[in-house]
């Protein structure tokens, strides 16, 4: 046979198996798990080409530093020497108060030569189409994000006030160079002139304020000046180039990315075990056919490459129309996070495409390709004896193909061999660990057959002589439940404890940056309006150095080098009272002439990530200057009250020489926020946080970035519905001739009905229990390791989850096994 | 044409090995109409594929057309039998996903030959199907199946012609008009039939019978 003959017919027979509905599932099998692949694969690379690539142009410039305080002029004059151009920004919240509207902003003053990389993009008006903008705003005007100019109903042309100043709304903001750390930017942005900040009076002393120098040259120049910088710098300066600008970036979303690639992952395998019996059935229903065409005169050659032409041909049409689904799919990924995104994500590019088909074959090959390379060795004898079958497939090919596509795609998805071991590993575990369980509950379920009516024992028996099978489907589906109730029992718990943190009484504001002089006038304001607030505590924001004389860095464990308290600047206070949800843990709290005294309580959990013990002399800088302090006590802290906390307390009179803010917090009913823009008014300085609304935007991100995870463990369950008929096409064969022996025997298509229903309610049931037993142990561990919530018995997924399962699973195999009802017994009898 | 010495089939079963052919010696001449005759179980059906090279004998030999069937690889039989041999079965054996026509043309397609679809054309006109190009197998009576199977037996002019209860499946009249086709065929084609049957009066139809018990030969060269 030469080549056209064999892929003429090969293509003649595909199409007649494919009208047949002998591909459906294999064929369904192969656009599940590529569809997710590729949806994955697209908005992923969509998102993070956006981020990534524009780093330079996100950054502003090729390199930034930032400080809390103006640096020195010198570091400036050095900068320029050297060739590079600078700019400076100032950033810090105000809250923007108009008519009775009030906004928190997050306000960048610029100078002329902001941004020195990439551009701003500004429109006339909110939702008006944007272009590069080569100018910033002039003294006296404003540059405002949509978001703030529909919070606060104004548009361009519009007068707001920052602090004392007056500003007009020259244009709309749409895309600002920047440090691109915080996708999920909470206050919108209101970009000003630097030389109308004095006017403002919000820089004060203490003040929470951010410069950020901007400098940009050749990549010689840059690198000299940051040799030179870098040995100058302060523990309060942070120094950003392109580089640590990307690697931020790329930290989320590389999280994101390994997150969504092990749900693919499941997809995919899942999708594989359906490929695998699908490809199976296939390969038996063509052991005559192979017989005959060797009869005929076919060599092994023929064979194999008319069934790998047919395999071929059917992987890349499948892995096609995975590919266009996998596109929509991730189209109605960025619909539901669009909200979310900080920017338009970038073109699609056609490589997720390809590596779509590269996964739909790299499945295919691994999965399909062992049972399809039993058919060469068909033995010709079989025309005369149909009893003769090839001998089974190599265990070690079938489950080493298998083995080798997953690693290959999981290593692919993670790029990372320690994950992909660790991921496979434990997936091993726990599919032995819920195998074992659902094998368990199979063989309890089969105790109940003698206790039952005759269709349940039906279906019940049907189980357990298909068990291995009937094992693999509640694993499938028992997987792809549990995914989807830890999500979901995730989500709702995250939620209700956030909400019920909230009670009436609780504070729902802080007012942050009062000024020392303000502090009285501040207390008499909240008192003559009966506002109740917590005590006012100065803050001095410094940073930890040193712990026994020795750099803090390296004091602390390798773990903790990187912990966030490090890199950043902490918040002291003083005070001699205990705050009301403060704990002693270990230490004493200050007598009384412990006032001016070096001394310092240290929250706890800090304590114990940088190995902070009692008596250890801790160094603190503020501002340039040094100082040190014998821990005395160690204090626990309950975050969640929504009060003033501190990680540092000081006596009184240790660290009053600093230059400091004071902050409150206080509850407001939702009907008396009016009152805020009084407070801003009055005390432009001072920072309204409105927890209430931070908590809701918290709270909107949570759950839709929940809903985007649900979104894709949909892919998880449609693949484990397309095991689910993979495994009922499979038997479908010895169900038909069972079927027609029954009905001759003279059962009722009522009671065959009755029997798969039965059979399938139990199929799903026990699925669904098995994903509740899971879902439990995972709850456990989350709930008591990691979020450290309180744990309790989670019964709504006892009873939701096999109740689910039993409806969805019912439903399909009923519809399934129609078939068996169908067909006519004399036929079928005839036939068998 | 066909030569089989010292032809012996041996399995292993579990009650130990068992002989279903033993010391099979035969001669089957150009053009000559043979049955093999014998009860269920007698190993007609072993002696048919041990004789077509579609399996191999525990020891003995078998010629066909001067090929040492034993000589060759399962891919090197493959080919004698594409070139020289034809089969009409008991169940038909046709492809349920190729049409009549289609199930004609595989032979002469597998072989590279010319002008495949009409010479399938022709051959199925001959067996009385040339309304029935385009069926499947399965919108077919079993007489028709069958004579789609004798147009393709014949697709490839083969020199030996074997035969497996041609007429197993289908009733008696129906199985009288096969026949007669089969023999006419055969005849046109000037091949060498080779014929399983345990109907007497088929086999009475060929030239030789060659009768089988317990796997061995009992009446070598008698006549009906």
């Amino acid at each position: 046979m030469n080549r056209v003959t064999r892929w003429r017919l090969a293509m003649r027979l595909l199409a007649r198996d494919w009208r047949a509905g002998e591909l459906r599932i294999l064929g369904a099998a192969i656009v599940i798990a590529v569809a997710a692949s590729t949806a994955i694969g697209f908005f992923t690379d969509r998102l993070g080409r956006g981020m990534i690539n524009q780093s330079a142009d996100f950054l502003g410039a090729d390199l930034v530093l930032e400080s809390p305080r103006p640096v020195r002029t010198q570091w400036l004059a050095e900068a320029r020497d050297t060739g590079l151009r600078t700019s400076e920004t100032l950033e810090f919240s105000s809250v923007l108060v108009v008519g009775d509207r009030l906004q928190l902003a997050s306000v960048r003053a610029v100078d002329a030569g902001f941004p020195l990389r990439g551009r701003l993009r500004t429109a006339a008006g909110p939702f008006l189409t944007d272009a590069e903008d080569v100018t910033t705003p002039a003294a006296g005007e404003a540059w405002a994000a949509p978001r703030l100019l529909t919070r606060l109903g104004l548009n361009s042309g519009d007068t707001l006030a920052v602090g004392k100043q007056s500003l007009v709304i020259a244009k709309v903001l749409t895309f600002e160079p920047g440090e691109a750390g915080s996708p999920f930017g909470l206050a919108p942005r209101l970009l000003m002139n630097l030389a109308d900040v004095p006017a403002t009076g919000v820089v004060q002393p203490g003040s929470r304020l951010t410069y950020h120098y901007l400098f940009a040259g050749s990549e010689q120049d840059i690198a000299r000046y940051r040799g030179w910088l870098k040995s100058r710098l302060g523990p309060s300066h942070r120094l950003v180039g392109v580089q640590e600008g990307r690697r931020a970036v790329g930290t989320a979303l590389e999280r994101a990315e390994r997150f969504l690639g092990l749900a693919v992952m499941a997809a995919i395998v899942l999708a594989g075990v359906a490929i695998a019996m699908a490809a199976r059935r296939y390969s038996e229903r063509h052991f005559d056919m192979s017989a005959m065409l060797r009869c005929l005169g076919a060599t092994q050659r023929d064979l194999l490459e008319l069934y790998l032409a047919q395999l071929l041909v059917l992987g890349l049409l499948a892995s096609a129309a995975g590919c266009l689904l996998g596109w929509l799919a991730q189209q109605g990924l960025l619909v539901l996070l669009a909200d979310l995104l900080p920017m338009a994500p970038s073109a699609p590019r056609a490589w997720p495409l390809l590596a779509g088909l590269f996964t739909g074959l790299v499945v295919l090959a691994g999965f399909a390709l062992p049972p399809v390379l039993r058919l060469k060795r068909v033995p010709p004898l079989r025309v005369l004896r149909r009893d003769l079958s090839p001998l089974p497939g190599n265990a070690w090919l079938v489950y080493g193909a298998a083995v080798t596509a997953v690693v290959l795609l999981m290593w692919r998805y993670t790029d990372n061999a320690k994950l992909t071991l660790a991921a496979l590993a434990g997936g091993a575990a726990a599919l032995v660990v819920l195998g074992v369980l659902g094998f368990v509950l199979l063989a309890l379920g089969r105790r109940l057959h003698t206790r039952v009516g005759v269709a349940w024992r039906f279906g019940l028996n049907n189980l357990w002589r298909r068990r291995r099978t009937s094992v693999s489907q509640i694993l499938a589906f028992g997987l792809a439940l549990m995914a989807m109730a830890v999500i979901a029992l995730v989500r709702s718990d995250l939620l209700t404890t956030w909400e019920s943190q909230l009670p009436v009484d609780v504070p729902n504001h802080f007012a942050i940056n009062i000024l020392p002089d303000q502090v009285e006038a501040v207390r008499g304001f909240m008192d003559a309006r009966e506002v109740p607030t917590t005590q006012i505590y100065p803050m001095v924001r410094g940073r930890l150095v040193s712990i026994n004389d020795e750099p803090v860095r390296q004091a602390v464990t390798k773990e903790a080098q990187s912990d966030n308290a490090l890199n950043r600047e902490l918040n002291f206070t003083w005070t001699t009272e205990l705050q009301e949800d403060n704990r002693i843990v270990n230490g004493r709290w200050w007598r009384s002439g412990d006032s001016g005294r070096p001394l310092v309580s240290v929250e706890s959990k800090l304590a114990e990530r940088l190995g902070i013990e009692l008596d250890d002399e801790l160094g603190f800088t503020v501002g340039d200057e040094r100082f040190s302090a014998r821990v005395a006590s160690i204090r626990s802290v309950q975050w969640d009250s929504f009060r003033p906390n501190f990680y540092m307390v000081f006596p009184p009179a240790v660290i009053e020489r600093f230059p400091a803010t004071y902050m409150t917090s206080f509850y407001l009913p939702p009907g008396d926020k009016p009152m805020l823009i009084e407070l801003v008014r009055n005390y432009p300085a001072l920072t309204v946080l409105e927890m209430d609304l931070i908590i809701a935007q918290v709270e909107r991100i949570f759950r839709q970035v929940t809903l985007a995870v649900e979104y894709v463990l949909l892919f998880v369950l449609l693949a484990g519905f397309a095991v689910l008929f993979a495994a009922l096409q499979a038997s479908l064969d010895e169900r038909l001739y069972e079927g027609a022996l029954l009905r001759a025997l003279g059962a009722s298509r009522r009671q065959l009905r009755s029997g798969h229903l039965a059979e399938f309610i139990t199929l799903g049931a026990l699925a669904g229990l098995v994903a509740a037993i899971g879902t439990e142990c995972i709850a456990w561990v989350l709930y008591s390791q990691v979020l450290h919530f309180d744990y309790s018995f989670k019964w709504p997924v006892w009873v939701a989850a096999p109740l689910l399962g039993a409806v969805l699973i019912g439903a399909a195999g009923y519809r399934g096994t129609r078939p068996v009802v169908e067909r006519s017994p004399a036929l079928l009898l005839r036939e068998g | 044409m066909v030569a089989a010495s010292g032809l012996s089939k041996r399995v292993a079963t579990a009650a130990g090995p068992l002989d279903i052919l033993a010391d099979i010696d035969l001669q089957i001449h150009a053009g000559e109409a043979v049955a093999i005759v014998g009860v269920s179980g007698s190993g007609k059906s072993t002696l048919l594929g041990l004789l077509a090279g579609l399996d191999l004998p525990s020891s003995g030999d078998v010629r066909l057309a001067g090929h040492h069937m034993n000589a060759l690889d399962e891919d090197g039989r493959a080919q004698v039998r594409g070139e020289l041999v034809g089969f009409v079965f008991q169940s038909f054996q046709l492809l349920s996903g190729l049409t009549a026509l289609e199930n004609v043309m595989l032979p002469l397609e597998l072989a590279n030959t010319s002008a495949p679809r009409l010479q399938a054309t022709g051959l199925l006109e001959r067996v009385g199907l040339a309304e029935r190009l385009t069926h499947y197998p399965k919108q077919l009576s079993g007489g028709e199946q069958q004579r789609v199977a004798i147009a393709r037996a014949f697709s490839m002019q083969p020199a030996i012609l074997f035969a497996d209860e041609p007429t197993g499946n289908l009733d008696s009249s129906t199985g009288e008009t096969i026949i007669d086709l089969l023999f006419e065929l055969n005849h046109e084609h000037h091949a060498t039939l080779v014929l399983v049957t345990h109907d007497e009066a088929l086999a009475g139809r060929c030239e030789r019978r060659i009768r089988l018990e317990a796997g061995r030969v009992v009446e070598p060269d008698g006549t009906a």
